[in-house]
């Protein structure tokens, strides 16, 4: 019995593998062409990028190391001569705007302000009063 | 004269200081010839079986063209006897995306007249049906109407029994690439293959008797 199933499907088998190889062998000219143009195309993309990537990772790693080496080279360069005069110009102003901030936080400027000029009189009498009593 | 020596003698510096190139160059040549005679030999079979399984011939185009691109972009440098799994599990991977995309289509527009139908067989042109060489007149008769009863018993395995019948029988593949290309255990492939045999026995016996 078993053995009788194990011929049947061993026919099934090779009648379905015969039946489809020869599906397979009738395949019209314009589909086997385009079955080639299709491989043709694959192909060509697998031996063409290869070298592009190549190209690719040679042109990354030089950038990768370009740009490294003008890091490198920015750190560790001193200040230029513009930088120095920028720095001290900018000193300068900084000294001169705390020069112009002391002046105007100072009791003198804040008395000009507020200065009265009959007060500045009577100071004035007063001295000459007492100059003259003194004198008589 | 002596230029010449020189010059030959520096080609014959520059190759013995880089054999690794000269080396790999060629084993790429011979590797990618290699690929392309494994791809002419599958490339119908794969076609066949894509467009037994979608019904529609511009889509197996499309399937195998798809499995091919795949194939050498990421898998050319595995070993050539690995090739046929990985291409058949590919190829089977696009024959799902391709049913998945058309049920979705299906469900989208199928409210339009004539959308969602596959290419039938009175769609397909009678000419490209006719073989360019093969066996004689009734050979050909016999072996296209037994193909045709084999596709029609085929389309109504479930997906998986049809993957294992057409890796096992069609293909040729043993067990253990068979479950390497379906990406499951040789048990599940022989379960799903002696229920094909089964399914296809109990469909085809009057008309192959």
């Amino acid at each position: 019995m078993s053995q009788d199933r194990n011929e049947s499907f061993e026919q099934l088998e090779r009648r379905a593998r015969a039946a489809f190889d020869a599906s397979v062998d009738g395949l019209d000219a314009h589909t086997r062409s385009r079955l080639g143009q299709a491989r043709q195309r694959a192909m060509s993309i697998a031996v063409g990028r290869r070298q592009p990537a190549r190209r690719w990772l040679g042109w990354i790693s030089a950038g990768a190391l370009a740009a490294s080496v003008l890091a490198g080279a920015l750190l560790l360069r001193g200040p230029t001569v513009d930088e120095s005069a920028h720095q001290v110009s900018a000193q300068g102003e900084a000294g001169a705007q705390e020069s112009l901030e002391a002046f105007a936080a100072s009791e003198d400027l804040e008395l000009a302000a507020e200065a009265d000029p009959d007060f500045y009189a009577l100071v004035d009498l007063a001295a000459l009063s007492d100059a003259g009593m003194g004198q008589t | 004269m002596a230029a010449f020596a020189s010059l030959d003698a520096a080609i014959r510096r520059l190759a013995d200081a880089e054999p690794g190139l000269h080396e790999e160059s060629r084993l790429e040549a011979s590797h990618a010839r290699e690929l392309d005679r494994f791809l002419a030999g599958v490339e119908r079979r794969a076609f066949r079986i894509a467009q037994i399984t979608l019904r529609n011939t511009d889509d197996a185009h499309d399937v195998v063209q798809g499995a091919m691109l795949r194939l050498v972009q990421h898998y050319a440098q595995k070993a050539p006897d690995e090739w046929r799994p990985l291409f058949f599990k590919i190829l089977y991977n696009g024959i799902r995306d391709q049913q998945r995309r058309r049920g979705v289509r299906a469900r989208l527009f199928g409210f339009l007249p004539g959308s969602g139908r596959g290419e039938d067989e009175s769609a397909v042109d009678p000419l490209e049906q006719v073989p360019d060489h093969g066996p004689g007149p009734s050979d050909q008769v016999a072996n296209a109407e037994a193909m045709r009863e084999l596709e029609r018993g085929l389309r109504t395995l479930p997906p998986r029994q049809l993957e294992a019948f057409s890796l096992r029988c069609l293909e040729g593949l043993d067990v253990a690439a068979t479950a390497a290309a379906m990406g499951c255990s040789e048990g599940s492939v022989k379960t799903h293959y002696f229920r094909a045999l089964q399914a296809l026995r109990a469909q085809l016996a009057e008309a192959w008797t």
